[in-house]
């Protein structure tokens, strides 16, 4: 399918930039995956084992939404092979904030300290310049070290005479500010001399941009140790932090920062090249960060299955178009009977040629202007085909804000489903504590809340593959039973989940386990039927 | 407008005063009111002797920003000026004028009129900005040439 290709394409482009930190980058990816070896299944399926390690105090984080450590390889030591066991490439990956990326990058500097000879300070200068990447500096150093001191503001042509860093006098005349009486300047080897005031000032305006700060006359650059001097606090870490969200948007395909609003996580890939596996299986490779947020580390959409990067992007594209332009299309234009492209009338002419077939046709009847005979406003069929012209239109529309309500739906069911799990966690408490039971066997209600929520989200996305599919083939119709068993049992566990008796609660408790595992398996179920259809090209998202 | 913004500019104008290059002028605009306006200049950029265009005064304005000097003068020469590296809505593409360039706090009035002015017979091929000059100079030297001089005589000295 041609836009597995485009998809896939540049993904290994810039491996050589890839900075390992600490992990082995994997670059041995079995090279021809059977495409029949896999097993219906996208990846999103929610472990049941639950993860006894940290369950608790910890406000910042949603705990009833832990996933169990063991799922999406979020330990990139366990597991070896490239795939798991159900045919899905494996992922290994890091969830890191800008703070440790930084760390990590200082670490590495006592290892390439002996190439440079130099503080630091200078080496930092320089990483920064280079946008981070060891690999460049050091292929340009090696080349011609002169230059690069130039280029990173680390040496000036001329040096004068004097020291470097916060000077005190009884009088001197900034030329930033043109104040005299100034006490306090700034200095740096290239001599240029101003008030500790106009550098703050300037200091402040660029540490959000991230680059090298340089002398406000020249180019030398000023280190971390004069910004935070200059300024008497530890501004340099903020001027550092902004360095690496550019570098992170440099490497986008190693970096993604989690989608989620005020999540500050950043997920990076070490075997990127399993990545480009992913769309041809007409899979998405799913991360989770530390917060728990799951999202696609591809399209950075939230976990979209059934459908694949492809159709999620088509459909959201499809949202934002048709939210805002639907209406006016549908007021002011019609399609053309022959390629169905959208033609607003702007002049008076009832005879329209279309700009995009050349196909001519009657305004009024929509109908081959070839028939006319000529004639204006001929038109003898006129009420009946105007009415099955803008039927047409209209079953398109109606097609789509179907399949969009229910989306739109669910989506706010699932955030509902968001706050319902904040009060299932206040039950499980309350059970631990009312109840005398241990925190184990109260963990079928945070594991049902997961499940809900999982469920959900696949029945959200199942109705764009829905949409792009074809409603004919038979296949489809086994999908839209497979998507109808699981609203049913979606909707069995949600008013399962209502129940706020504590007593209730854990008489059903059989109950909420069967009912979670059976929206997983129907989960499941239609993520794999949906996979299918869109392997078979019977789902196909269209422009 | 910042105390830093407008002293900065009081002393840019004494210095301009004291001390500028030949053929050039610089001026603060008035208000509406009658009052100076020192965040917005007229000035004047002779051409160069020996060059196409020697025959010319160009008129630009410049603008000094609220976070000057932070941020450098946005320098406009009328729309449509007929140089490789002018947008078509006048404004000047030159790398000291640039924040993510080559700007610095402590660049003057002077130095931008002087830069400005040597951007003129020198442009850069390499930064188009508009299409109909960049094009001549690129393919068509001779009229590109003819272009300027008759452009120079409209600002005639």
């Amino acid at each position: 399918m041609g836009y597995t290709d485009t998809l896939g394409a540049d993904t290994d482009e810039d491996d050589d930039e890839s900075l390992d930190l600490d992990f082995e980058s994997d670059s041995d990816v079995v090279d021809d995956l059977d495409d029949q070896s896999f097993s219906p299944d996208c990846g999103s399926d929610v472990n049941d084992s639950s993860d006894t390690s940290s369950f608790g105090n910890d406000v910042t984080r949603s705990t009833f939404l832990e996933y169990d450590s063991k799922m999406d390889n979020f330990n990139p030591s366990s597991g070896d092979g490239t795939y798991d066991s159900d045919g899905i490439p494996k992922l290994q990956y890091n969830c890191l904030t800008t703070d440790q990326i930084y760390g990590l990058m200082v670490a590495r500097l006592d290892r390439i300290q002996p190439i440079f000879q130099l503080s630091h300070g200078d080496i930092i200068v320089m990483l920064q310049k280079y946008a981070w990447s060891e690999e460049r500096l050091l292929e340009d150093w090696t080349e011609d070290q002169e230059n690069v001191l130039i280029a990173c503001g680390l040496k000036v042509e001329k040096v004068l005479d004097g020291p470097r860093g916060i000077q005190t006098h009884s009088d001197f005349l900034c030329h930033i500010c043109c104040e005299s009486n100034k006490q306090k300047t700034f200095r740096l080897e290239c001599g240029h001399e101003y008030c500790v005031e106009c550098y703050e000032h300037y200091i402040k305006d660029k540490v959000p941009e991230g680059k090298i700060i340089t002398c406000m006359s020249c180019s030398l650059a000023l280190k971390n140790s004069d910004i935070d001097d200059i300024l008497g606090d530890s501004s340099s870490l903020t001027l550092m932090k902004s360095s690496i969200k550019g570098f992170i948007q440099k490497h986008s395909k190693h970096y993604r920062w989690c989608p989620f609003v005020d999540c500050n996580c950043i997920i990076q890939i070490s075997n990127i090249s399993s990545l480009a596996e992913f769309p041809r299986l007409h899979l998405s490779p799913y991360v989770v960060c530390e917060n728990q947020h799951r999202f696609c580390f591809k399209c950075g959409l939230e976990v979209h299955a059934p459908g694949d990067c492809h159709v999620a992007e088509q459909w959201v594209k499809l949202a934002q178009l048709e939210c805002a332009n639907l209406n006016w299309v549908l007021k002011n234009t019609k399609e053309c009977p022959k390629c169905g492209v959208n033609i607003e009338k702007n002049g008076g002419c009832n005879h329209m040629t279309c700009q995009s077939c050349g196909y001519q046709f009657c305004w009024i009847c929509e109908q081959c202007w070839t028939g006319h005979g000529g004639g204006f406003y001929e038109c003898t069929h006129f009420k009946k085909d105007d009415k099955q012209g803008s039927a047409d239109t209209k079953n398109s529309l109606r097609k789509y804000t179907f399949y969009y309500k229910l989306f739109s739906e669910h989506e706010n069911s699932v955030k509902l489903d968001w706050t319902l799990g904040l009060t299932v966690e206040q039950k499980v408490k309350a059970l631990q504590e009312n109840m005398g039971i241990s925190w184990i066997e109260t963990q079928f209600l945070s594991e049902s809340i997961r499940a809900l929520i999982d469920g959900r989200t696949v029945l959200k996305w199942s109705f764009p593959v829905a949409y792009y599919a074809d409603p004919s083939h038979n296949l489809t119709k086994i999908f839209v039973d497979n998507q109808a068993l699981l609203v049913s049992a979606v909707e069995d566990l949600s008013k399962l989940l209502q129940i706020k008796e504590p007593q209730n609660i854990i008489d059903k408790k059989l109950e909420f386990y069967n009912r979670a595992r059976f929206v997983q398996t129907r989960g499941k179920a239609l993520a794999g039927c949906g996979r299918d259809l869109l392997c078979k090209g019977i789902c196909v998202p269209f422009k | 407008m910042s105390s830093l913004c407008l002293q900065r500019l009081q002393e840019e104008r004494k210095k301009w005063r004291k001390d500028h290059p030949f053929g050039f002028f610089a001026k603060p605009c008035k208000k509406p009111d009658g009052t100076m306006n020192l965040q917005k200049w007229e000035a004047g950029i002779p051409g160069r002797d020996g060059t196409l265009w020697k025959d010319g005064v160009f008129p630009v304005t410049i603008e000094y920003p609220d976070d000057y000097p932070s941020k450098p003068p946005k320098v406009k020469f009328p729309a449509g000026f007929y140089h490789p590296n002018i947008y078509p809505s006048g404004t000047v593409c030159l790398s000291i004028l640039n924040e993510d360039q080559d700007w610095r706090p402590a660049i003057t009035l002077k130095q931008i009129a002087l830069g400005i002015q040597d951007l003129l017979d020198s442009p850069n091929p390499d930064s188009p900005a508009q299409e109909p000059a960049w094009r001549a100079f690129s393919k068509n030297k001779k009229e590109y040439e003819r272009n300027v001089i008759e452009q120079a005589k409209k600002y005639t000295k």
